[in-house]
């Protein structure tokens, strides 16, 4: 089995400090591609994939992110060079090429990036490819030989399983795994690995993205309120005051 | 002309009614919508929203369409929405149209915004506000293409009411051999908690870690949220630690809620959490560490021990 | 002159706070309580590559230069707590996976560096005596040659790792005569008959560290054990003395960081009298000191593992590390404490720990004192 793990570089959210200056902002792996990641080299540590390749799309800069997810232990990994904002529409046009160059049996990724948080790019990617879809995964297994796989999702009404015929693109959640972290020599080794660098006409992709961000701002903070000594005062205030009692 | 699709979501009969806010959107968006719904023996929940001033209900009624795969249900709404030339696919978010519209939106080849909170005119184009990084900004996004598809923030947008002409209900049909068949339902666990809904409730009591096992989180949290007929939250480390199933997980990945009253016990305050408590009336916070960023946040903050203070709180409330 | 790290060296540096978040995040209240040592912990330290920084990748380690040893190290003591797992640590690479990698043969190097690399073998160090602290190399444990051993008799204090350790490395004496021209190195295993531990000697700080004495009883060591050349202890000793003292505190560095950092978050959210504490200008000046004391001690730091990167010597310079950031982290745990009033005291704000972890960096390695006869004298003095 060849799985295709997409991963986001995205900035450490450790690292918003929203008082005082910021000195150099940190970046990740997102976390939930990270899972992915973590899932993908399991399958493969259990013998039941043979192939792991990583892709990310973005500038130099996220040369970074390939060496940790291959030093975490993917075989190979793809950065396709592109440093505009993308959304999820042109990233999942982007990620189809991939697949069609690439052909895995499994795309593996996160169900959202942590900064954008629009959990889209993956069902996009499965619609793009009619292939069938599990989202929110929260444990995953082959069954029949490797071509069908059984996923437990986490919905808003608790867990949910399924089973997808392979190929298909499946989406991770929170608890399916915990990554490993990268120890200092399998960086070290991972550096002297080369990988693939690619444009998006090399991919035989010619997309913009559809949406505009025209500006942002910081949502208004809640007011701190009260601090209160008893029960009965909190009790006294909410139905008194706010009336929510 | 109707501009605006709105997929309504449903589950054991009952429809879910925040489901029903992004017709207000819908509504800002052009003169006219129609409703979709889809599963298996339905008619009444197609019945039940006739009364919303839609000028259809599409109605997908088929055995296939018995559970919500996503591979089927976007074929199926991409064709309504297709036949209707609809601009706009509206959804309230949810697991469920968090599975099926980026997929919908990607087989009528448009771009796609998550959790709209607002919308404004801006150069005769309407543009729609939604958070990112966790709630802690708001962008203002303009979307491209003749279609695009949208969900709503649940909160961000008030039930329709009901009006006066009831909307006539037109049976979709599409070839079932068109029909993708690589996804098979399994099995679903869904345990009736007997508390209201999360996402609906107008009180909800969260934990966290703190509450350090099942039996401690269902008498401290549970007890205090029944005692105030509200719904079970949780942060990400609770449900984590076993403590309570997923589906009570408020949050950045899990569900934003937007009660009258939130109790945030045992709760940090992280960003991750709060971002789904952003639209709650009044948030108390029962924290031990008077440094808790949750303070930050809360309208009415208790500092102490969260075994002694809620169970005092419950005899508050009951006397 | 260029102040910043490459971006290859970056990425290394970035990868030990994740490693460090999600391993070693466990609580250092409790883990200081208890006093004891984290095998756990310790072990996946050993599988990220701290233990083998300075090995060459022959023996099994990263071959890092002075500066990168530095870097990691202060990233560890800026993302883990637990000060006596990092002494624990230090006290291995210096006092043993060193003087190895200076002063040991290729077979010796071949049988002990892969372990010590990899945290699958713990190190020790057994100079000083109870007798015999600062004057080191006036030692009275001797050695003495019995055909293809050597028997060791003697007496060792503040062996740090003792309780736990795999291998010691061992000074002892083969002629008393000649003072500190008789100091010999030895590597002894544990359970060599006559290797005895002795109780545990429960420390001030950095608890989780352990420590004993170790007593010598007609030990035998093989010769091809004994490290150096006869009488060149004192030899061996001084090639990683400056590893030694240039790096050991590079983690203090990394801890005067988390303190200051969380001194001026406490600084800014607790209010006294209407207005954040930060405003009033007794607890500002003292974080200001903070600041300035955190980057004094990292220049010297940076400056000392440069000058030994290019091969010089740099003596003088580490003995000022050693000498400056002791002083350093000690004047900042004081300060920290103070900052947060009443609850610096108290043990859950985990400054009173940071400043008893703190105090023994003006004894270990060479005591303050020493450090500065030593500089003076390197003055001409």
């Amino acid at each position: 089995m060849k799985i295709l793990v997409p991963f986001k570089r995205v900035a450490d959210p450790g690292s918003y400090v929203d008082q005082g200056a910021v000195e150099e902002r940190k970046w990740i792996i997102n976390p939930f591609d990270e899972i992915a990641v973590e899932e993908a080299i399991r399958i493969k540590e259990r013998g039941e994939a043979q192939e792991l390749v990583g892709a990310t799309i973005g500038s130099e800069g996220a040369e970074e992110q390939v060496r940790t997810a291959m030093a975490m232990g993917l075989d190979r990994a793809i950065r396709v060079d592109d440093s505009r904002y993308l959304d999820a529409y042109a990233v999942s046009r982007i990620l189809e090429g991939v697949v069609r160059l690439e052909k895995p049996d499994l795309v593996l990724m996160g169900k959202q990036a942590v900064d954008s948080d629009a959990n889209q790019t993956g069902q996009m990617l499965a619609g793009r490819l009619s292939w069938p879809q599990a989202t929110f995964v929260s444990k995953i297994e082959f069954v029949s030989g490797f071509t069908i796989a059984r996923c437990t999702r986490e919905t808003d009404s608790g867990l949910e399983v399924i089973t997808v015929d392979l190929p298909a693109v499946v989406t991770t959640d929170l608890r399916l795994n915990e990554p490993r972290y990268v120890s200092l020599p399998s960086l070290m080794k991972a550096r002297r690995r080369p990988f693939e660098v690619l444009t998006v006409e090399q991919i035989g992709v010619d997309v913009q993205s559809r949406s505009t961000v025209l500006k942002s701002s910081p949502t208004p903070r809640r007011a701190a309120g009260v601090r209160l000594e008893t029960v009965e005062q909190l009790v006294a205030c909410l139905r008194n005051n706010d009336k929510v009692l | 002309m109707i501009e605006s699709l709105v997929l309504i979501e449903h589950c054991a009969g009952s429809i879910k009614r925040s489901s029903l806010n992004a017709a207000r959107l819908a509504c800002r968006l052009g003169d006219h919508f129609a409703l979709a719904v889809l599963g298996n023996g339905v008619v009444e929940i197609a019945e039940s929203v006739r009364a919303l001033g839609a000028r259809a209900v599409l109605l997908a009624d088929s055995p296939l369409l018995a559970e919500p795969l996503a591979d089927r249900y976007a074929a199926v709404l991409a064709a309504m929405a297709r036949r209707l030339g609809a601009r706009n696919l509206l959804g309230t978010s949810s697991t469920f149209t968090k599975d099926v519209l980026p997929r919908t939106a990607a087989l009528l080849d448009a771009p796609m915004l998550s959790d709209v909170t607002g919308s404004e005119t801006v150069n005769g184009e309407t543009v729609f506000q939604h958070p990112v990084n966790a709630g802690s900004v708001s962008a203002t996004v303009k979307l491209e293409g003749d279609v695009r598809v949208l969900t709503v923030r649940g909160a961000a947008f008030a039930t329709p009411v009901p009006t006066g002409a009831p909307s006539p209900i037109e049976m979709f049909s599409f070839d079932p051999a068109a029909l993708p068949n690589g996804t098979q339902f399994v099995s679903r666990d869904t345990r009736p908690s007997g508390r209201p809904d999360l996402t609906e409730a107008s009180v909800v009591v969260s934990g966290g870690r703190p509450l350090k096992d099942k039996e401690t989180f269902e008498r401290l949290i549970g007890g205090l949220a029944d005692a105030l007929g509200g719904a079970v939250g949780a942060t990400r480390a609770a449900v984590d630690a076993g403590m309570v199933p997923n589906d009570c997980q408020v949050g950045q990945t899990g569900k934003t809620v937007a009660p009258e009253l939130y109790f945030a016990v045992g709760v940090s305050g992280a960003i991750q959490h709060m971002a789904g408590t952003m639209d709650a009336k009044v948030i108390v916070a029962i924290n031990r560490d008077p440094d808790a960023p949750v303070f930050q946040m809360a309208n009415y903050g208790l500092v102490g021990d969260l075994h002694e203070l809620v169970p005092n709180l419950i005899a508050a409330i009951r006397s | 002159m260029d102040f910043s790290w490459s971006k290859e060296q970056k990425e290394l540096l970035d990868a030990v706070h994740r490693f460090a978040a999600r391993e070693l995040a466990y609580d250092a209240i409790q883990a200081d309580r208890a006093g004891q040592f984290s095998h756990d912990a310790w072990k996946k330290c050993g599988v990220f590559g701290i233990q083998g920084l300075p090995v060459p990748p022959e023996y099994g380690g990263l071959g890092c230069d002075p500066l990168m040893t530095a870097g990691v190290l202060e990233r560890l003591g800026y993302s883990c707590k637990d000060n006596g797992l990092i002494f624990a640590i230090n006290a291995h690479l210096w006092t043993v996976v060193m003087p190895l990698i200076t002063t040991g043969t290729d077979s010796q190097k071949r049988k002990y560096l892969p372990g010590l690399s990899s945290g699958a073998i713990v190190g020790a160090n057994a100079m000083s005596e109870p007798n015999f602290g600062s004057d080191a190399f006036n030692l009275a444990t001797t050695a003495q040659r019995d055909g293809a051993h050597y028997l060791l008799n003697g007496s060792k204090t503040f062996v740090t790792n003792a309780p736990v350790a795999d291998l010691f490395a061992v000074y002892a004496t083969v002629d008393k005569s000649k003072g500190p021209h008789g100091v010999t190195g030895f590597l002894v295993e544990k359970n060599t008959p006559g290797l005895v531990i002795g109780r545990k000697i429960e420390k001030m700080g950095m608890r989780t560290a352990q420590m004993a004495e170790v007593f010598l009883e007609d030990c035998p060591v093989p010769v091809e054990n004994r490290l150096g050349q006869e009488g060149g202890g004192s030899l061996v000793f001084s090639r990683s003395m400056t590893w030694e003292r240039g790096c050991i505190l590079a983690s203090a560095v990394g801890a005067m960081q988390r303190i200051l950092e969380t001194c001026i978050r406490y600084a800014k959210t607790r209010k006294q009298s209407g207005q954040s504490i930060g405003k009033f200008q007794h607890v500002a000046g003292k974080i200001v000191d903070m600041k300035l004391r955190l980057e004094t001690s990292r220049q010297l730091l940076y400056h000392s593992a440069w000058l030994r990167s290019q091969g010089k010597a740099g003596f003088l310079e580490a003995a000022m590390v050693k000498l400056h950031i002791s002083d350093c982290w000690i004047k900042t745990c004081e300060d920290a404490i103070q900052v947060h009033g009443g609850y610096g005291y108290m043990v859950d704000y985990e400054m009173e720990r940071e400043l008893r972890d703190a105090l023994g960096s003006r004894l270990y390695s060479g005591t303050s004192e020493i450090q500065k006869n030593l500089i003076a004298s390197l003055l001409g003095l």
